[in-house]
């Protein structure tokens, strides 16, 4: 047999579907700044505009996250079973620095906590989980 | 568990991404199995069987290697 040459079936569909997660994943994004900017700077806080792009956020949101699922379905079974356990590494990680940061303010070590912050931990705790569970099993 | 994927690749002369290619995996879940970093799907087991035209016990057995 000939050494295969390029993109496989698999790569042209993980490739497919992360332009998909890409291009709904900016939608949401944009929805999401013009929800945050648009009532104070574009429609002076008109309610039926702002219901509006609350809507079409939602459904952004809505179509993220379907391309975030088509693209782990295209995914082989040992990169969907890695992005899997990171996840569940992501949500312990995520529960215990949500109770250690919103006590924080309590105990008097922080004058405030800024529930954006979580975002960051959830995104950096994601991808270095996935970086290291797929080089431990992937090390040659 | 262990298995002789590397031996039966070797058999064909065929590379970790041309294995891959016929079980639409990437080759870095080849090399994972072969190394037994990863025991694979029952699926994904009988489509590799399949591509060697030989049973599912022939190339994995439960024993951990010595």
């Amino acid at each position: 047999m000939s050494s295969s040459k390029g993109p496989t079936n698999l790569e042209r569909g993980i490739k497919n579907t992360a332009m998909k997660l890409f291009l709904f994943t900016s939608t949401w994004v944009a929805s999401t700044a013009l929800l945050s900017f648009g009532p104070r700077l574009w429609w002076n806080y008109e309610t039926s505009t702002t219901v509006f792009v609350v809507a079409a956020n939602l459904l952004a949101g809505a179509l993220m996250l379907l391309a975030f699922f088509r693209h782990l379905k295209s995914m082989d079974e040992l990169q969907r079973q890695t992005h899997l356990e990171a996840m569940a590494l992501t949500l312990g990680v995520t529960m215990i620095f949500t109770v250690i940061y919103g006590s924080l303010p309590k105990v008097q070590l922080l004058t405030e906590s800024n529930p954006t912050n979580i975002l960051f931990v959830i995104g950096i705790t994601y991808i270095l989980a996935v970086m290291g569970l797929w080089i431990s099993r992937t090390s040659e | 568990m262990k298995n002789k994927l590397k031996v039966l690749r070797a058999e064909q002369n065929w590379t970790q991404a041309d294995l891959a290619s016929q079980l639409d995996v990437t080759r870095q879940t080849v090399n994972a199995i072969e190394k037994g970093k990863y025991d694979p799907s029952l699926p994904l087991a009988f489509k590799i069987a399949e591509v060697f035209k030989i049973s599912i016990e022939q190339i994995f057995s439960p024993e951990k290697e010595a």
